[in-house]
């Protein structure tokens, strides 16, 4: 008896919720796949069940490697991306750490400044910060993306680890103070490793922000062979008025999935610890 | 980190030993110290280009051309009599406060859902991240796909089944186009408050939990009582930088109805693009700048609320 | 150089070596236009700062922009000629080609920061909004036009600039009704091929049929820049109603004839139409005919070339095709009472000031236009590109295959956007707003006629007062 009421519990509270979850988010993305896997010429076909695969073709996958750059593109995505998080990351865990933790005249003020950033929106900004770009001379250079994700990175990062900061416990810091620590010796043991499943959540938000970004990839490093995975897919794979439906979505797969693995790699890493406590128990 | 200067607190430390009211006076240095590389890069890249849509927005400057004048609110004034900018401004208000929400709420579900331990944990919580992993420009397409009015999968399997005839007009009406542009925003957006807030609720303190529920707390006692107070701040900030994400939208919008049908779907970010386009920069900066004051107002009341807890 | 202020202010601004701003403002001093300050700017290499390594340090190389080839075959046929091109002048270059609604960000953004691509490939409307970030191409396009008979109007009224010329015209896409034979037939239409509906009336009346039959005809009213513009503006034309008079100001939309027309064309929504037509982008309707959901549709002739790939494919692979290209038909449109009508802009290549390959741009635009090389281009294109002068209007791409032959002769027929005036900053304004368009679709959403062309109307009125 006792055990069906825990599973029912169970059921409610995980099982379902679960399911309903996996199937809206996960839904879209098996289209996806399924359009990545269709042979063209049944893309248009509606004489049958558009969820059936009544053929399996890797052509889709294979016309990326071998009639685009994808690679090249996954590379320069790379590159900027891995750069541009890493930038943030360095300069947002100070910024979130002050304005989470320290007093200081005009904290607020600033810290609403470096937020204030944030509210412009990147379909303005694009063509001001184009004159810039071109000023610094970095434009078609991995160093123009770098430079600019980090304009909308910090301040979010930066807000982000502001409330994950906040989330621990004061006391917890004064405490290694007390035992003679100074405040960034106690940061540095104290705080940062409890806060490292907020730095990491940053860190997967500032490397997704990038990753997905378009309009100034578009703008500032769309040419040549500096594309990157977004913009080196719009630009080659939909002519005029006719998509290739079937190699943007494996670009779509294959521009997603290794992140996911990656980013599930380091997701686990912060919640086992708990997890594996409350199974045990 | 360990690269700011240690005399500085090695002295502040010192002081702290002998005078416990002085590290106070310590604190702005070094707070100083963390937010200037930050600063500097927003320095750098942000304050010319911010200022200069500001200002332009106060001129009648249009894309490739030298000359322009000052002409103080005149853009503005005009947007205050444009039919298509109220249409806009109504849209971005309803895109953002019918999804956030739902992203809000949906988002907490699936993290308190994903924060238990179950089998194939680990593949779920990739996987449910996706959406907001696979690029957007590429996800639009696939929803462009799954709303199309004569591909659309989702009406053919409805069609077979029996439950409609004829096939759904996902994008032809304002009320269908909104609800379906919100859905894919839902979709998109969900993961990220599921993943902030699951991060929060690492801080748990799981002691505390369990000594409330030794004392007969019920689950949703435990909930008010143990966790809320914890992840309430990452939920704010994570509210906030969902609105701000949602009120600037462009991508979504652009590639699934580019604002059509009659401009139904329109909001600031296509607007703007579509000024940009023929070429009016001062306009385009006055729309886009428009939403401004009100982002900034709810950044001041949900930051408010966030530091105001000490 | 005809205003003896120019030049006096160029020699002024050499001897006393002037900043851009001081020229600005001396011009500005002297009364002179823009176009005439631009002029300075360029004598004194002031025009915009390129910022790139001065050239002696550097190899020549430019970069192209264009929007991706729907003809796969002929954007490499276009990098081949690049390639001899830039072989032969010393030159390298590449070549971007990206998704169509992006140009313009990279263009805009290219503008005002001084930086980014030599050339420049412009759609229509767009001359006239960059024109002071190009290099006058008076020298090319005059003597071309001369060669090929004179460019058609609708040509001339997109790319040249208030008399001058600032890019080459190269021709556009076209538009034209795409039709099922094996559909009109049973919808009682005999030989369809010969027999298209003349006048729209008749079109909705067949399409009354077809729509009975499950077939209905299509048409794309979303925002988008292609076909919904492309019936729109067609359909106002054949209406007796335009956006403005020849003077540029006078709105001339509100027509009695036109309010009829909208009013005909809304029963036969109901009637003959596929009704999600409103959210149907360019590619929409692309779709919704190779899928075998509609009849026909306005287009370029992307459907019936995509039908033929597939068939081609077919030979191959061995599956059965959904559409058979040889059942596909192309007809110019049907007329209004004032006569039929399609909207045409051209397509151009310019090179930016911006550059400091100014003369190399220009060279290739030279090079690539002249009829030696322009020629094979445009057959590459399949017929997907229509000259933009009658001097290629013979081509046996034009006029090989019959079901094509529409696109190239609605040349004759074509008004720019912005008719009676120019494709200006008005004209893309009004475009860019979709104002003819959303009258339509505010029109099928509020069934009222004549509120919406009201609407329309005023709108117009606000942008062609500017």
């Amino acid at each position: 008896m006792v055990g069906s009421k825990a599973f029912r519990h169970r059921l409610l509270r995980l099982y379902l919720p679960l399911t309903l979850y996996t199937v809206f988010l996960l839904f879209p993305f098996l289209w996806m796949l399924i359009v990545s896997l269709k042979p063209d010429r049944l893309m248009l076909d509606t004489r049958i069940n558009p969820f059936f695969l009544v053929s399996v073709t890797l052509d889709n996958y294979l016309y990326l490697f071998q009639e685009t750059e994808f690679v090249r593109w996954i590379f320069n995505t790379l590159i900027v991306t891995i750069s541009a998080t890493f930038l943030s990351l360095l300069c947002s865990i100070p910024i979130g750490y002050a304005l989470g933790r320290l007093r200081f005249r005009g904290g607020s003020t600033l810290g609403v400044g470096i937020f204030l950033a944030y509210l412009v929106p990147p379909t303005l900004l694009f063509i001001p910060l184009a004159q810039v770009i071109s000023r610094f001379n970095l434009y078609n250079e991995y160093w123009s993306l770098i430079f600019t994700y980090p304009t909308f990175l910090i301040p979010f990062a930066g807000w982000l680890l502001m409330g994950y900061f906040r989330t621990i416990p004061i006391e917890l810091e004064q405490a290694a103070q007390v035992d003679g620590a100074t405040r960034l010796q106690a940061m540095w043991r104290v705080v940062l490793p409890l806060a490292l499943p907020g730095i990491l959540s940053a860190g997967i938000f500032a490397f997704t922000l990038s990753w997905n970004e378009f309009l100034y990839a578009l703008v500032f490093m769309g040419s040549g062979e500096m594309k990157t995975v977004p913009v080196g897919v719009v630009s080659d794979l939909i002519r005029a008025d006719v998509y290739q439906w079937g190699s943007l979505m494996a670009a779509g797969i294959l521009g997603s999935v290794p992140v996911a693995v990656a980013y599930s790699f380091f997701v686990d890493n912060y919640i086992s610890g708990l997890t594996a406590g409350a199974t045990k128990g | 980190m360990s690269v700011v200067p240690a005399p500085a607190t090695r002295k502040a430390a010192r002081q702290r030993r002998t005078k416990k009211g002085s590290l106070l006076e310590r604190e702005p240095v070094l707070a100083y110290l963390f937010l200037l590389p930050g600063a500097l890069i927003l320095l750098l890249f942000m304050a010319y280009p911010f200022g200069l849509g500001l200002y332009l927005s106060l001129t009648d400057k249009a894309v490739g051309f030298p000359e322009f004048d000052f002409v103080g609110l005149l853009n503005y004034r005009y947007l205050l009599q444009d039919d298509i900018f109220r249409k806009t401004v109504v849209n971005t208000f309803t895109y953002s406060f019918v999804t956030v929400p739902f992203k809000l709420f949906l988002g907490l579900g699936l993290a308190l859902t994903l924060n238990q331990a179950f089998r194939f944990s680990r593949f779920l919580r990739a996987g449910l991240l996706l959406p907001f992993i696979v690029p957007t420009a590429i996800s639009s397409l696939a929803w462009l796909m799954l709303f199309d009015s004569s591909l659309s999968p989702i009406s053919w399997v409805l069609r077979d089944w029996g439950i409609i005839d004829g096939r759904i007009n996902f994008l032809g009406t304002r009320f269908n186009a909104m609800a379906s542009l919100c859905l894919a925003n839902i979709w998109r957006g969900l993961p990220f408050f599921a993943i902030s807030i699951l991060a929060g609720l690492q801080a748990v303190p799981q002691d505390l939990n369990e000594a409330a529920a030794l004392d007969g707390a019920s689950p949703w006692q435990r909930f008010l009582a143990v966790t809320l107070p914890v992840i309430r701040n990452i939920a704010l900030i994570a509210t906030l930088f969902s609105i701000i994400m949602t009120f600037s939208d462009f991508q979504l919008i652009y590639v699934l109805t580019k604002g059509g049908p009659a401009n139904g779907t329109h909001v600031f970010g296509t607007y703007a693009y579509d000024t940009m386009s023929f070429g009016a920069l001062g306009e385009a900066a006055a729309i886009a700048l428009s939403m401004f004051p009100m982002l900034a107002l709810f950044a001041f009341i949900l930051l408010r609320y966030v530091r105001a807890e000490e | 150089m005809t205003d003896p202020r120019i030049s006096n202010l160029i020699r002024e601004a050499t001897t006393l070596r002037y900043s851009r701003r001081g020229v600005l403002k001396r011009a500005s001093a002297l009364g002179l236009s823009s176009a005439a300050a631009a002029t300075v700017l360029n004598a004194r290499g002031l025009a915009a700062s390129p910022r790139r390594a001065p050239a002696f340090l550097q190899d020549r190389s430019i970069t192209i922009l264009a929007g991706t080839y729907f003809v796969p075959s002929a954007q490499d046929f276009f990098d081949q000629q690049v390639q001899d091109w830039g072989t032969q002048a010393g030159v390298s270059v590449t070549t971007d080609y990206i998704n169509w609604p992006d140009i313009q960000a990279r263009i805009a953004a290219a503008v005002e920061g001084g930086d980014g691509p030599d050339v420049v490939e412009l759609r229509e409307t767009w001359p006239y909004l960059y024109y002071q970030s190009m290099v006058p191409m008076d020298d090319v396009a005059e003597p071309l036009s001369e060669a090929l008979g004179g460019f058609y109007p609708w040509v001339t009224d997109t790319v040249r600039v208030d008399g001058k010329w600032y890019s080459v015209p190269v021709g556009a896409s076209s538009a034209a009704f795409a039709y099922r034979i094996s559909d009109f037939e049973a919808a009682g239409v005999t030989d369809p091929k010969n027999n298209f509906p003349k006048t729209w009336e008749e079109l909705f009346a067949v399409g009354k049929e077809l729509k009975a039959a499950g077939k209905p005809i299509g048409q794309a009213l979303g925002h988008s820049t292609g076909d919904p513009p492309g019936f729109a503006y067609a359909y106002m034309w054949a209406y007796g109603a335009m956006e403005v008079e020849a003077d540029g100001t006078t709105v001339a939309f509100n027509q009695p004839q036109f309010v009829e027309g909208m009013e005909t064309f809304l029963q036969a929504w109901e009637d003959a139409y596929d009704e999600t037509g409103l959210s149907w982008d360019d590619t929409a309707n692309n779709r919704a005919f190779l899928s075998d959901q509609i009849s026909g549709t306005i287009n370029g002739s992307s459907i019936y070339l995509s039908a033929q790939d597939a068939k081609a494919g077919q030979a191959t692979a061995d599956y059965e095709i959904i559409v058979d290209p040889a059942d596909i038909w192309h007809a110019t449109l049907p007329a209004g009472p004032a006569g039929p009508f399609v909207q045409l802009g051209s397509w151009s290549y310019a090179a930016m000031n911006y550059s400091d390959q100014q003369e190399a741009a220009k060279e290739f635009i030279t090079w690539w236009t002249s009829q030696d090389h322009f020629q094979p281009w445009l057959e590459a294109q399949k017929g997907y590109i229509i000259p933009m002068a009658p001097g290629y209007a013979e081509l046996p791409v034009y006029t090989e295959d019959p079901s094509l032959e529409p696109y190239a002769r609605v040349a004759e027929i074509a008004r720019n956007r912005g008719y009676a005036g120019p494709s200006n900053q008005n004209a893309a304004e009004a475009s860019s707003r979709y104002i003819v368009v959303d009258t339509f679709a505010q029109a099928i959403q509020s069934g009222d006629a004549a509120g919406a062309i009201e609407r329309g109307a005023q709108q117009l009125e606000r942008v062609y007062s500017r």
